[in-house]
């Protein structure tokens, strides 16, 4: 694959969109039982205002320069190098983590109850090796067919559930408390991973407008609200009697006798978590080299394994790498606080001579 | 040709091993100095009598007077050789390449020119329907395997100066001639060089077919599964090609012509698509994608449905399904991959086969190996059934047929294992694999990742003819390509 | 080569440790269609029907305190494969309503390898006792109980409806699907209080 090749940035926010549909896919009722459904999608609307305020400083890179963030501070601010590498490091694999659990742990609830966790993980690592080695190009092609695939999961979930829908079940009344608005709140601000990982890669991309951004927003928060909206209404409260409600609304969602809708969302849920994870380890080498290579990529899966392993049998350890709020303040750092700090500060002349010579080759 | 004729005459039988095709007649003109000169053929391949007609008669029976060698071989060119291909050439090496060839070579001592006289006349297969690409409407013409022959059929279909024939030889050791053909100005010239350095590099000793040379035209770090190289032998599908600036390379003896670049979506169109209704050609090439789609994950997902999740299936299906694989001996993934790797072996026979003996092959397939075995409870009907299937749909698209057989193979076996999960993350890496191919810098998927809704309209279905003719899209424009100008 | 064999032993190991070798495979799998529940001899008994093509219903009867229990002792001692991801019909006898419904139901509900599509009923002993003769009359008391579904909004009896009703704040009853055997079997519904 040729790296000075750049790609559609419309593609590469098409798949930062499927990431953050995810979110909603691993869903494990971590939203407040209080709080209505109408409630929830104005906790939707906020969650991703508060993801494109997060997005803001790396649009500004990118317009400004035309680059991405790691390469503008690896310019700016050589000393510091390898501060932030190793700040973005240890967030790309809490960030991975923060998929990959919930994924093996949805996989050992619901699919095959033998299975061992961490094998399944190792599986999913070394496949997500050959993806990450082949580059973020070749994941946003990727992309494409998962979209497409994701489309059809989609219609097939909630045209499925359709025939359950009863608006006796649930009451659009607006319901909940302040505590209630800010915890789920914070559950759809996590979307906004997918704001670092576009500080971090767009660099590869041509073409990029602002409004790529928007949309890829506005349509994850209408995936979101899909997903909401079907849960409430056509599971009802069994919603609340099992984990993984999106895989709930899949296994109840059937045309006449035929059902087996769960077997799609399995499929959609291993690729996205697949798609988040290599993006994660493109980014992950990009923060610690420029270009990918085999040696780096392996080093990282290793330590993702390992962190894995400890998750899956240190509840504390999992505790910490599932935990939201931990999850979007890391996020909030390596989104905006960083990036602000570059645009604001640090406008050394001859920094900036250097980001311009760069710019124009 | 700086040597005597007899000198040169005896280094071409050694170089020959005095062979026994070597015919060299030797021979002296009607002149006053007796000058002596020597017609070299290789037995068989040139027409006796258009032989004599053209060179022979004349140059034999025509008083030369007092010409010196060079001048009679002047006089010889220009008023004697009756024939309309005759090529003045001054090296051994290309004498040997002339008669290998089929040329008859006229050598006059004491001149330093030769010549070739295109008296070719081989035999050889006439020009046929192609057995591996029938069309319903269309030409019924196809490749065969003299070179000459095949870019006549070419320059047929295309009657434009543009459309140019490079000539090039591949094989230390057979040193095939072949041809680059191509229109200059739809063609990339950053194609053409990636083209020609790549053919450059082609160290192989003999090529006896179009084959040899697809391995050494693929991208170097693209997944070698699916093959960026494409091979036709209709001359109509060919010509298509050429319009939308791809190269055609057309291998001496060898009815299969190579095109280059070779795109995945460029399987599942047909000739007929284009000769068909829009919509049934929609309606055609929706049924190839599904068809490629049965035959790769259809037996594996049987397999994995079965072993793990047999709840999917609906209920009267899985009722007969478990019945019936609950009275064969093998658990169902074995079952799968025997009757697949039978079918295989089949499949094998009846291509070697003589045609007589085929329809007892296919008596013997059909019910002894199909009903005998279920009626035995050796193997279920519902996965003799699913097998067929997928290897009736495997033919729709043929040309996939290797990587689509090597699939088949590959998600049984995962599909056993690791049930659909492992499909699952295997299509993953699949897709992953496909996306990162190129071939000769145009990306595999092209039209559809990157997509690219303007050429959308020959994927899936095929636009009218008037959008279709409105603009050519020329293969280096797709996106991403490393040949666009 | 070093590669080669690493991918060999990760498939082995995948083979042996990630509990693939133990799945539900299809030819030795027991899949429960329907289940009823009963008095027989002042025990609760839970009869277990396999997914069958024949016109004899095969099921097992199993005593037990609850549909918890019913399950662990099925798999231990008498269904080794059970797997009730494909269960269409729980039919509970009407006496046993008070003592085993709630607890079952949601038991059910809380088990992510059961079907939610199941279809819960209340019946007669001698609907009970016509439903282990025939598999045609638990086809008619599937279709009855659609039709009934859809027919009549209030019934909120089929999948997923029972457990909203348990949950829900809203309603102190609920309507359920009641079929009873004269010479014929009749659906109708019956009204019960939620707890």
């Amino acid at each position: 694959m040729s790296s000075k090749l750049r790609f559609s940035s419309k593609r590469f926010l098409l798949t930062l969109m499927l990431c953050a549909c995810s979110v909603i896919l691993l869903q494990n009722y971590d939203l407040s039982p209080n709080a209505s459904f109408t409630f929830n999608l104005i906790c939707v609307a906020s969650g991703l205002a508060i993801c494109f305020v997060l997005f803001i400083p790396a649009i500004i890179i990118k317009s400004r320069t035309n680059l991405d963030f790691l390469t503008v501070a690896a310019v700016k601010t050589p000393r510091l190098k390898i501060p932030i590498a190793v700040f973005y490091s240890v967030y790309f694999i809490f960030t991975a983590e923060f998929f990959l659990l919930p994924y093996t742990d949805m996989f050992r609830k619901k699919y095959y109850y033998d299975v061992t966790p961490c094998l399944i993980a190792a599986l999913l690592l070394i496949t997500c090796v050959y993806a990450a080695i082949k580059g973020v190009n070749v994941i946003t092609r990727f992309g494409i067919f998962l979209f497409a695939f994701a489309m059809l999961t989609n219609i097939l979930m909630f045209g499925g559930s359709l025939g359950q829908m009863d608006f006796s079940l649930n009451t659009f009344e607006l319901t909940g408390g302040f505590p209630d608005y800010i915890r789920n709140t914070l559950y759809f601000v996590t979307p906004a991973f997918i704001a670092v990982l576009f500080a971090c890669l767009s660099g590869k991309t041509k073409n990029f407008r602002i409004r790529q951004t928007v949309f890829a927003l506005i349509f994850t928060g209408v995936k979101y609200a899909l997903v909401l909206f079907f849960i409430w209404f056509a599971l009802g409260a069994y919603a609340q009697r099992q984990e993984y409600q999106t895989f709930l609304l899949s296994r109840a969602a059937h045309f006449s006798s035929f059902g087996g809708i769960e077997s799609f969302y399995l499929a959609l849920a291993t690729m996205s978590v697949f798609m988040i994870i290599s993006l994660m380890l493109c980014a992950v080498t990009k923060s610690v080299k420029r270009e990918s290579d085999l040696k780096t990529v392996i080093i990282f899966v290793v330590i993702l394994f390992a962190a894995h392993a400890c998750g899956t049998y240190l509840n504390s350890v999992k505790e910490i790498l599932t935990n939201t709020t931990v999850f979007v303040i890391f996020t909030a750092i390596a989104a905006a606080v960083i990036p602000s700090a570059y645009i604001f500060a640090g406008r050394k002349s001859n920094a900036r001579k250097a980001l311009h010579n760069i710019t124009m080759s | 040709m700086n040597n005597s004729l007899s000198e040169i005459l005896s280094e071409l039988k050694a170089d020959f091993r005095n062979s026994a095709d070597l015919t060299i007649r030797d021979f002296t003109l009607k002149s006053k100095n007796n000058i002596k000169a020597a017609l070299i053929t290789i037995e068989g391949m040139c027409d006796k009598e258009q032989l004599a007609q053209s060179a022979i008669n004349p140059i034999m029976s025509y008083d030369f007077g007092a010409l010196d060698g060079e001048e009679a071989a002047d006089k010889a060119l220009s008023s004697v050789l009756a024939s309309s291909d005759v090529t003045v050439f001054y090296t051994k090496a290309e004498l040997i390449t002339f008669i290998t060839s089929g040329f008859a070579a006229l050598l006059i001592d004491g001149a330093e020119k030769m010549f070739a006289i295109g008296v070719q006349g081989y035999s050889f297969r006439g020009v046929a329907e192609p057995e591996s690409e029938v069309v319903q409407r269309g030409s019924r013409e196809g490749f065969t395997e003299p070179l000459r022959v095949n870019m006549s059929l070419i320059r047929r279909r295309v009657k434009n100066p543009d459309l140019v024939f490079e000539q090039a030889t591949v094989g230390s050791g057979s040193r095939t001639q072949l041809m680059l053909c191509y229109l200059q100005s739809r063609v990339s010239q950053k194609l053409l060089i990636k083209l020609r350095k790549r053919l450059k590099e082609c160290d192989l000793d003999t090529v006896l077919a179009s084959g040899y040379l697809s391995e050494y035209l693929e991208d170097k770090s693209s997944s070698r599964l699916f093959s960026g190289v494409g091979i036709s032998e209709r001359p109509d599908t060919v010509c298509g090609k050429l319009t939308e600036g791809r190269i055609a390379i057309i291998v001496d003896g060898s009815p299969a012509v190579i095109i280059v670049p070779r795109l995945f979506v460029e399987e599942f169109q047909g000739v007929d698509d284009y000769s068909n209704r829009t919509y049934y050609a929609a309606f055609i090439r929706v049924t190839k994608y599904l068809s490629f789609f049965l035959a790769v994950y259809l037996p594996g997902l049987y397999v994995a449905l079965a072993q793990f999740h047999p709840e999917y299936f609906p209920t009267t299906i899985l009722i007969k399904t478990s019945e019936s694989l609950a009275q064969t001996p093998l658990p169902v993934t074995l079952e799968v991959l025997a009757i697949t790797f039978v079918y295989e072996i089949m499949k094998e026979a009846g291509l070697r086969i003589p045609k007589s003996l085929g329809h007892a092959v296919s008596i013997v397939g059909a019910l002894v190996i199909g009903e005998s075995a279920v009626n035995a409870g050796i193997i279920s009907s519902s996965t003799l059934m699913v097998v067929a299937t997928a290897a009736i749909c495997g033919y729709v698209t043929s040309p996939l047929y290797p990587p689509v057989t090597m699939l088949r193979f590959i998600y049984i076996i995962i599909g056993g294992i690791f049930g659909l999960w492992g499909i699952v993350l295997a299509t993953a890496v699949m897709i992953i694999s496909m996306c990162s191919k190129t071939s000769l810098g145009v990306p595999y998927m092209s039209s559809l990742a990157p997509f690219s809704l303007r050429t959308m309209r020959d994927v899936f279905v095929r636009a009218d003819w008037k959008t279709l003719s409105k603009r050519i899209i020329r293969v280096q424009r797709f996106a991403e390509t490393e040949v666009d100008e | 080569m070093r590669a080669k064999l690493c991918i060999i032993l990760l498939c082995l190991s995948s083979l042996t440790l990630t509990g693939c070798q133990s799945s539900g495979k299809i030819e030795t799998a027991s899949i429960i269609e329907n289940v009823s529940i009963a008095e027989d001899n002042g025990k609760i008994c839970y009869t277990f029907y396999t997914l069958t093509g024949g016109d004899k219903p095969w099921g097992i009867k199993i005593p037990a305190s609850s549909f918890e229990s019913a399950c662990d002792l099925a798999e231990r001692e008498y269904i080794p494969n059970l797997s009730l991801s494909k269960l269409e019909l729980l039919m509970i006898e009407d006496t046993l309503v008070d003592k085993v419904m709630k607890n079952d139901i949601e038991y059910i509900s809380t088990q992510p390898s059961f079907s939610p599509a199941a279809l819960v009923t209340l019946c007669d002993k001698k609907t009970i006792e016509k439903f282990a003769e025939t598999t045609r009359e638990q086809n008619l008391i599937e279709e009855q109980l659609i039709l009934l579904k859809n027919n009549n909004p209030e019934v909120n009896i089929s999948y997923l409806s029972v457990f909203n009703n348990f949950e829900s704040d809203k309603n102190s009853e609920f309507t359920v699907g009641y079929i009873t055997c004269g010479e014929e079997l009749s659906v109708n519904e019956k009204k019960l209080k939620k707890d």
